[in-house]
């Protein structure tokens, strides 16, 4: 008697998918991750510390996925929300109260936001720690730094969205430093003796006046959801081919080698 | 103490919390594998360098982390929602306003700084220094394992500039910051109307010299003798550590133009810590708070 | 894989390849240059040093990245807008009769970040924002000074700074008389005291009433 299960199997939709055996040997593992688009991020085989959770952490592969779980979100609450000083808090309100699961998107944003930060943190920290920056891998700590760059970017540009007392007045002092920026600021040292103005300076590209106001919204707005976004996914491609290209997980140098 | 729940419970300060007991956590944690490994012949990771496949054995790690990270994630989202204040006013500062909580330590730092160097110098500094460190350090010892004793000062320069520069300084401005951003201890209440006289005067008046004249016009001599401090601080310590090590290995590979970037860096992390103890030290024996070292026309450090 | 990749050019001497494969791998063997046809002798006194071929190289280049400067330019300066929709600076504040002596008036603040002062001598109005890092501080009546709840700046009632981080005194902002005797504010001409503009005309409204 063939189960259900193994006939599956032998129809020709299901071999058209998966173009490998199910039969569990070293071949069908190998093959499982190479035929797999998504898979073969990863190589066939890894030094055992790599899948010991107490020396990577995990941190870099959680950042990733609180990454795609913010995607995910962001994109459903585009659905609702309109970055305008006029509807933009009432579509918070709207979200909050009379969009079904609407507060569970909204909070899985907010506090995955959180989490994130915290775990691009963690992930560096233990990257210092292991020494893992050291050659082949000074390039990619660099482009690193320039995710936890854009990690802060990215949620700092969210914070204003809600259009709320808290986001109006903690982008306010963020973007005042801007105007104290040496020679770009206004207000910065050698800035007015190079004819920056308040309307013309560094500070107004990002706020789009010369004040936190409703032009500021749409350019977080817009910052926020596509061009830091992409920025990040195209740093992200390169910082998850480097550490295949530089020899996957650092590890010391036991004459082996990880690939 | 009510207090202190109140505001380790708030919403938004829970990420803090968190924050706060995982690096503890995992700086626990690092310390300790670093001591197995400082103590015995070979890194516990070289001994774990056999080949395993990935599938099924990395794939499934990762597959229970992603379970374990979205049950968080979402029992956190259901049992707690973010918060939502009044609308924006931009006639009304609430008090305190703070800053998002990750840039906390940044905002402390423009207490004892001016905007320009606290929040647009020193952030710049912070991420060009993250970025050169790969390429400063030579030491070639500790790639790959847990270690301290291979690699004492870059460990130690980095969990100065994380732990204490970073984290404790968010963690001191989330439970310690009060209305007017007055210092307050954790379990004392929010008092709006305490008031702290933070009467500052420039370095350059503790010898004499006010760094205005009193119809408002600057002080050329106060303000050559603020940037002789500066320049004695950098040029006595760093060239009593290059006098002191020129001659040392370390010195010789990095060669004069690394050797003097992370001499500077670091001598630049020494002087945040050097001013903010200026302003917090003084009035401890008596004295006024330092507001400024140097005043000039254009910009004031 | 990489193993196969070894220079085995005629160029190279026989005892080479042995020495090179311990230290890497791929080796760079020079091919020995061609001498160019196009380019001038070097001892040639003419005009056209540069030869038609890398002319056009440098010129192509040179126009490449005159493109991307000038997309440069031009997507930054799409940043600035011609006009600001932003609201009038210019407002009326009721005649210099109903302020009280010795008073700070928050009766604009609200609205325009603005706070009318009334002294024995006449008026000046102090811009709202604080000059640390923008935020509304509050006029505090028992305590006779301005404090900012962002980071505990303070400054006296003319506006001069005392405590805290800020790194000089609030901004004045042009107060006037208008035909009908009502008191005009324009927020947008501002009087900095530590340029000395506090003197000027515009920054005091002299009235005794």
């Amino acid at each position: 008697m063939i189960s259900p299960m193994e006939k599956l199997r032998k129809t020709e939709v299901y071999k058209s998918i998966f173009r490998h055996k199910y039969e569990d040997t070293p071949r069908n593992r190998a093959l499982q991750i190479v035929d797999n688009v998504f898979l073969h991020l990863h190589p066939v085989r890894v030094p055992r510390h790599a899948t010991n959770i107490g020396y990577t952490w995990g941190m870099g592969g959680i950042t990733f996925l609180l990454f795609l779980v913010l995607t995910l979100t962001g994109v459903i609450l585009m659905f609702y929300y309109r970055p305008t000083a006029q509807y933009a808090y009432e579509d918070m309100k709207y979200l909050m109260h009379d969009v079904p699961f609407g507060p569970l998107i909204r909070n899985m944003h907010r506090w995955g936001a959180h989490a994130m930060v915290i775990t691009v943190m963690l992930h560096m920290f233990r990257v210092f720690l292991t020494g893992s920056y050291k050659p082949p891998r000074q390039f990619n700590w660099v482009v690193g730094v320039v995710l936890l760059l854009l990690t802060f970017l990215l949620s700092f540009s969210g914070y204003l969205l809600p259009w709320d007392q808290l986001s109006i007045w903690a982008v306010t002092v963020g973007t005042n430093m801007a105007r104290a920026t040496p020679l770009l600021g206004h207000e910065g040292p050698f800035g007015p003796q190079l004819g920056m103005r308040p309307d013309a300076d560094v500070r107004f590209v990002l706020l789009g006046g010369t004040q936190v106001g409703p032009p500021t919204l749409l350019r977080f707005y817009v910052g926020h959801c596509i061009f830091l976004p992409l920025i990040a996914t195209i740093f992200m491609v390169v910082h998850f081919w480097r550490i295949r290209k530089d020899g996957g997980i650092s590890g010391p140098d036991t004459g082996k080698k990880n690939f | 103490m009510n207090h202190l729940l109140e505001l380790v419970t708030k919403p938004d300060n829970i990420p803090i919390v968190g924050l706060l007991l995982l690096v503890i956590f995992y700086s626990w944690l690092a310390w300790t594998k670093a001591r197995k490994n400082d103590s015995q012949q070979l890194p516990d990771e070289a001994r774990l360098d056999d080949k395993v496949q990935v599938w099924p054995y990395l794939v499934r790690v990762e597959f229970l982390a992603m379970l374990v990270v979205l049950l968080i994630l979402v029992v956190w989202s259901v049992f707690i929602n973010a918060p939502l204040e009044e609308p924006a006013n931009p006639a009304l500062t609430p008090n305190p306003s703070k800053a998002p909580w990750y840039f906390l330590g940044l905002q402390e730092l423009l207490v004892y700084f001016d905007p320009w160097i606290a929040g647009v110098v020193l952030p710049s500094i912070i991420i060009v220094g993250l970025m050169i460190i790969p390429y400063v350090d030579i030491n070639e010892k500790g790639n790959g394992y847990y270690t301290f004793k291979e690699r004492k000062f870059s460990i130690l320069t980095f969990c100065f500039g994380f732990l204490i520069l970073w984290v404790s300084l968010i963690v001191l401005g989330t439970f310690m910051r009060g209305p007017g951003w007055n210092f307050f201890l954790p379990w004392q209440d929010w008092d709006t109307h305490k008031v702290v006289v933070l009467n500052n005067v420039d370095l350059s008046e503790y010898f004499g010299m006010p760094s205005h004249f009193p119809d408002n016009s600057l002080n050329i001599a106060a303000s050559a003798f603020g940037f002789l401090v500066i320049a004695a601080f950098y040029l006595s310590l760093g060239g009593w550590h290059y006098m002191k090590y020129k001659n040392s290995d370390v010195v010789k590979k990095l060669g004069l133009g690394r050797y003097a970037l992370v001499l500077g860096l670091f001598l630049t992390m020494m002087f945040v810590v050097l001013k903010i103890l200026l302003r917090l030290a003084p009035p401890i024996f008596g004295g006024y708070p330092v507001k400024y070292i140097w005043v000039t026309p254009w910009f004031n450090v | 894989m990489a193993d196969d990749i070894t220079s085995s050019s005629q160029t190279v001497p026989p005892q080479r390849p042995q020495a090179l494969s311990q230290e890497s791998q791929i080796s760079a063997t020079p091919i020995p240059k061609k001498p160019k046809q196009d380019r001038a002798p070097e001892n040639d006194p003419g005009i056209w040093r540069m030869g038609r071929k890398s002319f056009l190289s440098f010129a192509g280049w040179l126009s490449f990245l005159g493109f991307i400067g000038i997309s440069t330019v031009g997507a930054l300066r799409f940043m600035f807008p011609r006009v600001l929709f932003e609201p009038p600076s210019k407002f009326k504040a009721g005649l210099p009769g109903d302020y009280v002596i010795g008073e700070v008036n928050e009766k604009y603040t609200e609205e325009q970040r603005i706070w009318i002062v009334r002294e024995r001598e006449g008026f000046y109005a102090l811009i709202a924002i604080c000059t640390h890092l923008g935020c509304t501080p509050r006029w505090l009546t028992a305590e006779n000074k301005f404090k900012c709840p962002c980071h505990g700046s303070g400054y006296y009632k003319d506006g001069v700074n005392f405590e805290g981080p800020t790194p000089r005194p609030l901004e004045r902002a042009q107060i006037t008389v208008n035909d009908d005797g009502e008191i005009v504010i324009d927020k947008s001409i501002k009087f900095r005291y530590e340029l000395g503009e506090w003197g000027k005309a515009g920054s005091f409204l002299k009235y005794v009433g």
